[in-house]
């Protein structure tokens, strides 16, 4: 099968499976698996979307423990012995009596070899309705604080009737609304300086007495099943006055500042109580406690920066220095709380609108272990935010939110895979399994992960190895297949267990040095599936080392995979589906994941946060921005190099890095336009020209989450960085007459950057490839 | 004759003008003496026999031995230039020249104040200086009074106090204002023993303190369930117009108590957000505010939220069930609230402080009663309440409790806050809302609490002729140096004691001894209240004996008593009593009766009631011998002890017994002339006074009780009671029927009449509960009235015979 041909096979398989993998036929020895340089890996979406696949509203069959697989597609039934074959453990088990009747041509929906990826709807029933913990920062200004009520508000219609509300207010100090309380305005209120256990938290909020003194009557009309925790916690539909109420109130942290200070701000205290109150409540039963944090902690545990203006906010250099008075303390208190938080399974998300930094980076524990989401923005004001905050809330054709809530996703294999680790917004079960391999790449020594939140984008690398030592069995007639199962428990937000199933089987590779295998590499996949461990040892390794890492592995795997003469850069050639691979590296070298001090800390959390939650096409735009260009001459956009050469003084570009959407405009085009040439009749052409860029901009934010920041930019303005910084710079200020002679072409812009241009990344690639070293 | 002849005598007497003699006393009339020289001669000893001749309570209303002056001591013939007795009391009103004298007398020196005569300035109006022209002494700060000496042809005054000469001010003769010459002899100053001057800026540290209470409500369940927290917002509301606000700076605020704090943060009527939120702190390591404003609010400027938030108080709690109380917690967070601004907070609670600060145990075990170990219950538990009150003293706050616990509440611990900040501890036992006489008494009681017009910021201070030293203080107050009393709230329905030491040999006929409150009136103007009270003084015991007042003297041995019982135990108190008693009869007897009395007892007339008061007080229900009194009972009762105005003190430890069924004509009717209604003579309090047809009323101004004979007549308690047969006459707590038959209004203004606090010339806010008992009916009611009788044998207490029998043995 061709490239072409192939990668038409995987986009099939990714959208009834959700997955991709960086090798779709698995090496048969350990070491062969070894030369591969990528590992095999898999980016799989669990509750990818599958409007049209049934959900079948019954239990699984499963396999005897401890094995516990699930009966799918590729299991052998012996439909007279009644009997099925566990591929995995090889066990016989029983089929039960109600699938006696099953012929060739009448076989249960599990069983269908299309029926890969299925969904059960399980009689277990979710513990309680979903539950929505707003935690609001007080210290703003007025209108963003305005804002920010509004939206939350409005996101009261936006939630199912029965689920439970809830709302923490924090400035100088932390509020915890009693909602469910009808007299009059209350709240708990609790010191921002100081840190609360879980246990006080709970006796402080009231929640540890005795519901009902003895001998007293039950009170009517109040829902005891729930506890005293329906104090804080109520249905919508019951809450939704009182708490819109509370909200409207709202008022801007009343305690006075002085012009040399910053608010204080005691977002560890509010967060900590937050966690606890849903701790003591409803502990694994699904929840969100959303941040809207609308500056950094100043003030209590969590402390981001001192409350002195004169005292900045810590930097990338800072900390590269370590030159920091806060961080280590705080990272370790939103750790502690974030792991304490996923034990509980809730979500915490966090929503920053500040112009400034919130302290992400010492929070990112929160949404990266509990499978929340982090929206980074400038104020609430902004659409970015509003539209994003939205989102979240999107329902299905069903009326059921998008979202599930303590998911564990399992995976099993057959005897030669084994599971490394999972990179991706979860915690690890600590569950170990025949299926669990020695090595350990991401969050490894596991079979099982549990992602408190689990959205149909959110997606996880998980890694393998190969367990065997020496090739397949030579009397197999039949090439012999390595399977993976993923299992994944979730309570869906209609109230019930569900379990989505997913099974591939994989062709292991023939005797050494099989072709197959370098044919069955998914470029794209690995690329992403490299970047998520990339971005993972980023977060404890020095960037340098890091970047070093990313180098000597494309150079191995060129090494291995290219054809060439030792020693003759010159005869490089790689496959088809290699040629991109090194493309996507230099950009990955050159992004906001891996080179962080054009950012702040929070844009690197922030950045880092969404990569390892999308699936390979949107990472791929991240790591490689898509560029369109518009002329007269042609109808649309048509893809151009990320090149500086791209930029042409007729040409409008559109720039799509995933969080920025920016519309530039080449010199001439700018200077129509100011001239305003759309408005006159005559040129309607023009005014077509510039429309059609932003009506695919708008295309592309159709889908995106979080919403991007929209640029649109003249030639020569300031916002054209931007685009600039995203360019391969094959026309630097260095390149001298290169600019010239090379590929450039005579207008190309000049980008002023030490960086090295992809073609002098190519032509070091290779001569490293080719010499053999590696 | 015997008592009832002196008692029928009495109403024969010219008494007049406040210096009335003692029976069988008549007044000397004084030669013209020159200023300076010694009075005399002063009051003539009558010595008695106590045996024959044995005192009538009757005597107990009298005044105390007139104040006998050299003619023309004060500079102006006012007949107010010396201290009323209503304002200040001394033990002695003929003071020995010498501490030896003294001493050898066993008599206490010492003064009884009492500031204020009256909840509000109208019922008890003494003249104000206006001018802002305070002439005090430069050396000894004595103000200008009736006494000084005017020399250099009127341009300087001579101190009464030190004899340094000051100038006259100049505003004296001359009204700069008006360019007009004024009579000096005009002045206040001059014409009052009792004048007030406005303070000018001077006597201010800070700009004078509104007005604030911070009221602390114990919402836990027993304070629900009880209707505590109801009546005391229902209290508050419908007295919003009573709480002193004449300069509208009133400020008021709200915590709410049980295991949390419970704020409330009242916004301003005109805000648009106005809506009171409640704000519930549950961290009590650390007192803070929640919110930085609205805790505090000005009551004229939130009135309407205050009167909605106090409307739906009671329903916010009504489904607590929470029963701890972090009381403790609760005051120290108060205490940060008010602290900047000063104030008073008032708790109302019905808990023992359980949980957070100050918390106590219940440590009452009824085995320790009626032992030794009792003592240690009347004492604090916790250290907490006294430091805190110190601090508060500090920062002008004062706490007044309001305790309703149907268990142990700690009085004895609680009532060290109000003891170090001029507060008040009202012990309300077994309170229920649901009886509508506990619930009228309180309503009643905290309505007037809360209209009364107390001062501000106040220090007490009392000045004397030179040889004079105030040596020790007694009442509810911080004493925060050698000789200054610090209030942060000044009652008015409060005394004081302060003892006087003579350290010099007094060399002038008279002395004076001037007391003055600095303070803060609630209306926001700095004032000083100043008392002068000028005294003879005189070389012979005869005569100390025959000036001494033996309210004054009881008053200070009730607080000398109770300091001994806090301090040493109740045995040690009632010890102090009964030997200081048996040391005056001895000294008596040695020093002026011959040493010989025959087979009598023989004391001055003046102080015959002595040792009835003695023994009232050794068998008072705060300090006598028994095992059946709960401590807190005893602790409530020795606050009263230590802080009763003198004439309410009297009968606390004496209490008045009035027989109804044969009551005089006139009684229970208005006085023509007077229009006050007329009490029936008093009763000596002995059930041998009793007929078993008879209707009494006993009352000791904490609780009344109306004894019904067991043979009363089926009439008398128709028109009493409007029942036909006494099986069907309700016992126990009541309140009188209003029948119409003349019988019945007479005994109801006799009940009233007893109440009537104004008359006396005493502030109070104190409504008893009255009791009907009968004499046959429910056992445990009769026997408590019965501990009333003090001359009765009783329990563990001797009859008033076996009494005066034992004084006499010891007295050999
Ligand atoms: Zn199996
Ligand atoms: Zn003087």
């Amino acid at each position: 099968m061709d490239y072409e041909a192939l990668k038409e096979q995987w986009g099939e398989v990714e959208d009834r499976d959700g997955i991709r993998l960086s090798w779709n036929v698995f090496p048969s020895s350990r070491m062969e698996a070894s030369r591969l340089v990528v590992p095999i890996g898999a980016l799989y979406t669990p509750l990818k979307e599958k409007p049209d696949s049934p959900v079948l509203s019954f239990e699984p069959v499963t396999c005897k423990q401890p094995c516990r697989s699930v009966l799918n597609p590729f299991c052998q039934v012996d439909v007279r012995a009644r009997l099925w074959i566990c591929p995995f453990c090889l066990s016989r088990n029983p089929l039960p009596p109600h699938y006696r009747d099953i012929t060739q041509n009448a076989i249960p929906p599990e069983l269908h070899p299309s029926n890969t990826t299925i969904e059960y709807k399980l009689s277990r029933p979710a513990p309680s309705p979903p539950i929505f913990l707003y935690v609001v920062d007080t210290c703003q200004e007025e209108d963003s604080l305005a804002a920010l009520k509004e939206s939350l508000i409005m996101s009261l219609s936006l939630l199912p009737e029965t689920a439970l509300v809830g709302l923490v207010t924090y400035g100088t100090m932390a509020n915890v609304h009693e909602i469910g309380y009808t007299e009059c305005a209350k709240s708990y209120v609790f010191r921002g300086s100081k840190e609360y256990g879980a246990k006080q938290v709970q006796e402080m909020l009231g929640l540890s007495q005795p519901a009902l003194r003895p001998g007293m009557p039950a009170q009517q009309g109040r829902p005891m099943t729930l506890g005293p925790a329906s104090r804080f916690l109520l249905p919508v539909q019951q809450a939704e006055f009182q708490l819109t109420k509370a909200l409207e109130q709202l008022q801007k942290d009343p305690w006075p500042v002085a012009s040399d200070r910053r608010n204080l701000r005691c977002t560890g205290v509010a967060l900590s109580v937050a966690v606890g109150l849903l701790e003591s409540t409803f502990q694994n039963a699904g929840g969100r406690i959303m941040l809207f944090a609308g500056g950094p902690a100043t003030e209590g545990p969590g402390t981001v920066v001192g409350p002195e203006l004169r005292e900045p906010i810590r930097s990338h250099h800072d900390i590269d220095r370590d030159n920091i008075k806060h961080y280590k303390k705080a990272l370790k208190f939103y750790d502690n709380l974030s792991k304490r938080t996923a034990h509980n399974g809730h979500t915490i998300d966090i929503f920053a609108g500040c112009l400034d930094q919130v302290g992400l980076l010492e929070m990112k524990g929160l949404c990266n272990f509990t499978g929340g989401h982090m929206i980074l923005t400038d104020s609430f004001t902004s659409s970015m935010f509003k539209q994003s905050f939205i989102r979240i809330f999107e329902k299905d054709a069903n009326d059921n939110l998008l979202m599930g809530f303590n998911a564990v996703l399992e995976v099993l294999t057959t005897k030669e895979l084994k599971v490394t680790g999972l990179i991706g917004h979860a915690v690890s079960l600590n569950k170990k399994s025949t299926s669990v391999g020695e090595t350990e790449c991401g969050i490894g020594n596991t079979c099982s992960w549990k992602m408190c939140g689990i959205d149909p984008n959110a997606s996880y690398g998980i890694y393998f190895e190969i367990a065997s030592q020496g090739g397949p069995a030579q009397h197999q007639q039949a090439p012999q297949q390595g399977m993976m199962q993923f299992l994944t428990y979730y309570q869906h937000s209609s109230g019930q267990f569900h379990l989505r199933v997913t099974t591939i089987a994989r062709n292991l590779s023939g005797p050494a040095g099989d072709p197959a295998i370098a044919q069955s590499f998914d470029q794209e996949a690995a690329a992403v599936l490299m970047s998520r461990i990339a971005v993972f040892k980023a977060e404890v390794d020095d960037g340098p080392d890091v970047l070093r890492w990313v180098d000597r592995m494309l150079i191995r795997l060129c090494s291995r995979f290219a054809d060439y003469r030792k020693d003759d850069p010159s005869s490089f050639r790689l496959d088809k589906n290699f040629t991109l691979y090194p493309q996507f590296m230099f950009h990955l070298r050159r992004s906001q994941f891996l080179q962080v001090f054009n950012n702040s800390p929070d844009e690197t959390a922030f950045y880092r946060h969404v990569l390892n939650h999308e699936d390979v096409s949107n990472s791929l735009i991240m790591i490689q921005p898509t560029l369109d260009s518009y002329t007269f001459e042609q109808d649309g956009g048509q893809p151009v190099l990320l090149d500086s050469t791209s930029i042409q003084p007729t040409h409008i570009l559109l720039l799509d890095t995933f969080f920025h959407i920016l519309i530039f405009h080449g010199e001439t085009i700018a200077e129509w336009r100011k001239a305003g040439y759309q408005e006159q009749e005559g040129y309607e052409n023009f005014a077509t020209l510039l429309e059609q860029p932003k009506e695919d901009a708008r295309d592309l934010i159709t889908d995106r989450f979080p919403l991007p920041r929209f640029i649109v930019c003249d030639h020569g303005g300031s916002q054209a960085r931007f685009l600039l910084s995203k360019l391969n710079p094959s026309t630097t200020h260095t390149s001298g007459a290169g600019a010239y002679g090379g590929v450039g072409a005579q207008s190309a812009q000049t980008i002023f950057t030490d960086d090295v241009s992809l073609q002098t990344f190519m032509e070091h690639l290779m001569k490293l490839a080719v010499s053999g070293t590696n | 004759g015997g008592v009832a002849g002196l008692t029928s005598g009495f109403g024969s007497m010219q008494l007049g003008g406040g210096a009335a003699p003692v029976p069988g006393l008549q007044q000397q009339q004084t030669q013209q003496l020159p200023p300076q020289a010694r009075a005399g001669p002063l009051n003539q000893l009558y010595p008695t026999d106590l045996l024959n001749q044995p005192f009538n309570v009757s005597e107990l209303e009298l005044p105390p031995p007139p104040i006998i002056l050299p003619a023309n001591t004060s500079v102006t013939p006012s007949p107010d230039a010396n201290c009323a007795p209503k304002y200040v009391r001394s033990t002695l009103n003929a003071v020995p020249t010498t501490h030896s004298l003294l001493k050898k007398s066993k008599l206490p020196f010492a003064l009884v104040i009492q500031p204020y005569g009256a909840l509000h300035d109208l019922d008890d109006p003494v003249p104000v200086v206006q001018d802002q022209v305070i002439s005090r002494c430069r050396r000894c700060r004595s103000y200008i009074n009736p006494f000084v000496t005017f020399l250099d042809h009127g341009h300087r005054w001579r101190c009464n106090m030190c004899n340094l000469t000051n100038d006259v001010p100049q505003a004296f003769d001359w009204d700069a204002a008006a360019q007009k010459s004024v009579d000096r002899w005009q002045r206040h100053e001059l014409n009052h023993a009792v004048v007030e001057f406005v303070a000018p800026q001077e006597y201010m540290v800070r700009p004078p303190q509104p007005l604030v209470y911070l009221f602390l409500f114990d919402v836990s369940y027993a304070a629900v369930s009880t209707g505590l927290l109801a009546t005391s917002a229902r209290t508050i509301l419908d007295s919003l117009n009573r709480i002193p606000n004449a300069d509208r700076r009133t400020r008021l605020g709200f915590i709410a108590v049980d295991s949390s704090l419970h704020y409330f943060a009242v916004p301003k009527d005109d805000e648009d957000n106005g809506e009171t939120s409640m704000l519930v702190v549950s961290d009590l390591d650390e007192p803070f505010l929640p919110v930085p404003q609205e805790l505090l609010v000005p009551l004229t400027e939130c009135r309407a939220n205050i009167e909605n938030f106090l409307t739906k108080l009671p329903e916010m709690f009504v489904n607590n069930q929470s029963n701890g109380s972090c009381m403790g917690s609760a005051l120290r967070a108060g205490h940060k609230l008010i602290s900047p601004l000063g104030g008073k907070i008032v708790v109302l609670s019905a808990s023992l402080p359980s949980v957070g600060y100050g918390k106590l145990e219940m440590r009452e075990d009824k085995k320790l009663l009626g032992t030794s170990k009792e003592n240690s219950l009347l004492q604090t538990a916790n250290g907490f309440y006294k430091s805190f009150a110190v601090e508060c003293s500090k920062n002008q706050v004062s706490i007044d409790m309001f305790l309703f616990s149907s268990q142990y509440q700690d009085v004895a611990s609680l009532s060290n806050l109000p003891r170090y900040t001029g507060g008040q501890t009202w012990f309300y036992p077994g309170w229920n809302a649901g009886r509508a006489e506990d619930a009228i008494k309180f309503a009643s009681e905290f309505s007037d609490y809360l209209s009364s017009e107390i001062g501000l910021e106040a220090v007490l201070r009392v000045r004397a002729t030179t040889g004079l030293r105030m040596s020790t203080f007694y009442g509810n107050f911080f004493n925060r140096s050698s000789d200054l009393c610090a209030f942060p709230a000044f009652p008015r329905d409060q005394c004081y004691v302060v003892e006087v030491a003579i350290d010099e040999n007094l060399t002038k006929g008279i002395v004076c001894l001037q007391t003055a409150v600095l303070h803060t009136t609630c209306n926001g103007e700095r004032r000083i209240r100043v008392m002068t009270l000028a005294l003879p003084t005189t070389t012979s015991l005869a005569d100390v004996y025959a000036s001494a007042d033996q309210c004054a003297i009881t008053t200070y041995f009730s607080h000398k008593a109770v300091e001994r019982a806090l301090s040493n135990g109740l045995d040690s108190a009632r010890d102090l009593l009964q030997g200081k008693i048996t040391e005056l009869l001895q000294t008596f007897k040695k020093e002026l009766a011959g040493g010989s009395m025959g087979g009598g007892l023989q004391f001055p007339t003046n102080l015959r009631g002595l040792p009835a008061l003695f023994l009232g007080l050794i068998k008072h229900v705060g300090l006598r011998k028994s095992a059946q009194i709960p401590s807190d009972l005893r602790s409530a009762a020795l606050d009263l002890l230590s802080t009763l105005p003198l004439p309410l003190l009297m009968q606390y430890i004496y209490p008045r017994m009035y027989s109804l069924h044969d009551m005089p004509d006139n009684a229970g009717i208005p006085d023509p002339e007077t229009s006050h209604i007329v009490l029936p003579p008093p009763l000596n309090l002995s059930s041998e006074r009793f007929v078993p047809y008879g209707l009494y009323l006993i009352d000791d101004t904490q609780t009344q009780f109306l004894w019904v004979g067991r043979d009363a007549v089926p009439q008398l308690l128709a028109d009493v009671f409007g029942v036909e047969d006494r099986t069907l006459l309700h016992v126990g707590k009541a309140t009188l029927p209003e029948l119409d038959n003349d019988f019945n209004e007479r005994v109801r203004a006799v009940v009233q009449k007893s109440r009537d606090h104004k008359s006396r010339g005493v502030g109070s806010i104190v409504v008893p509960h009255l009791y009907i008992v009968r004499e046959d009916g429910e056992p445990s009611l009769k026997l408590w009235a019965q501990t009333l009788l003090v001359e009765d044998r009783a329990d563990q207490g001797m009859s008033f015979q076996q009494w005066m029998g034992n004084l006499r043995e010891k007295v050999v």
